[in-house]
């Protein structure tokens, strides 16, 4: 173990962070991956709305889309053209953000296009103003995981025996999987169905009645960007800074290969942690709110 | 709106036949250029038959997820991909083992829809899909997505043979952006434009649009393995491809939707 080395384990989980913040505020901007479908549904239950419909794929393969759209742009301009490192990363970013631009719109148009019979129209204020707030973010997002990713190949020692397009793809894939698993819940549970009883989980009854009225005008997605920022997205952040930062660690501060046996004991050692904390906040939570008024008792499958 | 936009609508069996024959024949005339004057300018010409494999791949995947599948609508894609990833690498590997290496592409196409049915067969016989197209619609992704990454392939090495493909697009990790870029072309067409109201032309014009950015990144690729010029031609060609393209899938949008305004509160008869 050397400081140098974990200094740049320290960078590369706050990189990681940032990454995991931006990526869920972004998603959440666009109504990506699980709230979507509660988005996609509203027009079909008769509550068209002026909210983004962003349908890329799910999070992971976006993500994993613009995280390897920005590596290779960055790749070719290191490897082929001498470039420095940052200014590399940096434009990588910005064509993944182009990128991304233009799924969104098209997913906008189609998406809202397909549901004329439901009367959802297309607002193209929406498109304006929105999508450069979801390209910001992902610029953000792929600029954190290409610097991680060439940190990795170029500055940690020992280098990644992979190349930087590889990296950043299987970067993108778990931040997605992160984002969508820990802030879209918080998006999708707490703001689409604000007037639910707390602690009821989602009733099928009520898919698709979405909060589409804010406290002073119609609720946009920008709303919802207010509204996640304050929680789900710096949560995501933290899950997926914590991912990187805690396996970096154990096998920085653990050879891999002569110390192999402490290396996984440490993994083991914090995944069991993580349970039990997870425990803990489930049962602090029923205990300081419950019991749930909505609630009426395990139904068996 | 008077505007009149021009729409159509293909039979599954003759754009399977349009995108076979057109991927094909452009990888191979993609190869005869660049051998016949000696450059790899002509690469460009491998990302552009790619188009027509991934009109053919979102055509399937329109057919195999218009039964209900709407979360598998990323999956399936994926799924297109990744057969078509070992395909390529068995085809063009057993080619040059056998000596024939510009029958790669044939032996690649072959074995992969053999494979498509027989992962097509597994989805419905053992996994109980019961969807009527599977076996049809897995065999038509299985070749879609292996001509789309043999093409994209060529745009980025600018040859047939396998150790320039390995050397050029699997060691640089290349394969990561024309397996994830390629495999949008193909499933985002219908994810995004997946509802009640879907039209085949809209979608499948966005399967050319997104081809269209695709052909822009492995050009950005095409910067570093194959020189700037050949780089250039391709980014410029991917841009003019998904420019037109891009404006194209807005008519139809606005010809589709119920309603296209600049600004405005929620439909009169649900406000």
């Amino acid at each position: 173990m050397d400081a140098f080395g974990m200094g740049l384990v320290a960078a590369m989980g706050a990189l990681a962070t940032v990454a995991g913040a931006s990526e869920d505020i972004d998603s959440d901007i666009g109504s990506q991956s699980n709230p979507n479908s509660q988005v996609q549904l509203a027009a079909q239950v008769g509550n068209p709305h002026r909210i983004y419909n962003k349908a890329i794929a799910g999070e992971p393969p976006s993500n994993a889309l613009w995280c390897t759209t920005a590596a290779i742009m960055a790749y070719v301009l290191i490897e082929g053209y001498h470039m420095p490192l940052l200014f590399a990363a940096a434009a990588g970013a910005s064509l993944a953000a182009l990128f991304d631009g233009v799924m969104s719109v098209s997913a906008y148009l189609g998406r809202n296009a397909s549901q004329a019979r439901f009367n959802q129209w297309i607002y193209l204020d929406i498109i304006r103003y929105t999508t450069p707030s979801i390209m910001a973010h992902v610029w953000i997002t792929s600029f954190c995981i290409v610097l991680i990713a060439i940190m990795q190949v170029y500055i940690l020692t020992p280098h990644h025996p992979f190349p930087i397009p590889v990296i950043a793809l299987v970067w993108g894939l778990t931040v997605g999987a992160i984002g969508s698993s820990v802030g879209d819940i918080h998006y999708g549970g707490e703001r689409e169905f604000q007037w639910r009883l707390f602690g009821q989980g989602l009733n099928t009854m009520l898919s698709g009645q979405i909060v589409r009225k804010a406290e002073a005008g119609l609720r946009n997605s920008i709303d919802n960007a207010w509204f996640c920022a304050k929680f789900g997205g710096p949560a995501t952040g933290m899950g997926f800074g914590l991912t990187v930062f805690l396996d970096n660690w154990r096998t920085t501060v653990f050879d891999p290969i002569t110390q192999a046996g402490a290396a996984i004991a440490m993994g083991v050692f914090f995944v069991i942690v993580m349970n039990l904390y997870n425990f803990y906040c489930e049962v602090s939570a029923r205990r300081k709110y419950g019991p749930y008024p909505g609630y009426k008792g395990d139904i068996a499958a | 709106m008077a505007e009149t936009v021009k729409g159509f609508k293909i039979d599954p069996k003759k754009l399977r036949i349009y995108g076979l024959v057109g991927s094909v024949v452009g990888i191979y005339l993609a190869y005869i250029l660049n051998s016949v004057t000696g450059t790899n300018i002509f690469s460009f010409v491998g990302a552009l038959a790619a188009l027509f494999s991934v009109v053919w791949g979102a055509n399937a995947v329109r057919r195999v997820c218009a039964y209900g599948i709407g979360t598998g609508v990323p999956s399936i894609g994926m799924l297109s991909l990744g057969m078509g990833v070992v395909a390529v690498l068995f085809g063009l590997s057993i080619a040059e083992q056998m000596g024939i290496g510009l029958l790669g592409v044939i032996i690649a196409l072959v074995y992969s829809l053999i494979f498509g049915y027989v992962v097509g067969l597994i989805a419905n016989r053992v996994m109980g899909f019961n969807i009527p197209v599977m076996e049809e619609g897995l065999t038509d992704l299985s070749g879609a997505g292996t001509l789309a990454i043999l093409g994209w392939s060529f745009a980025i090495s600018g040859s047939l043979g396998y150790a320039d493909i390995v050397h050029s697009v699997i060691n640089t990790g290349f394969l990561a952006i024309i397996f994830i870029c390629g495999g949008l072309a193909i499933l985002h067409p219908f994810n995004a434009n997946l509802g009640p109201d879907e039209t085949q032309d809209r979608t499948l014009i966005n399967g050319v649009m997104v081809g269209g950015l695709s052909t822009v990144a492995t050009g950005v690729c095409a910067l570093m393995t194959l020189g700037l010029a050949a780089g250039m031609v391709q980014i410029v060609v991917g841009f003019a491809v998904w420019y037109y393209f891009f404006v194209w899938f807005f008519r139809l949008a606005k010809r589709d939707a119920s309603a296209v305004v600049g600004t405005g509160l929620l439909p009169p008869t649900v406000q």
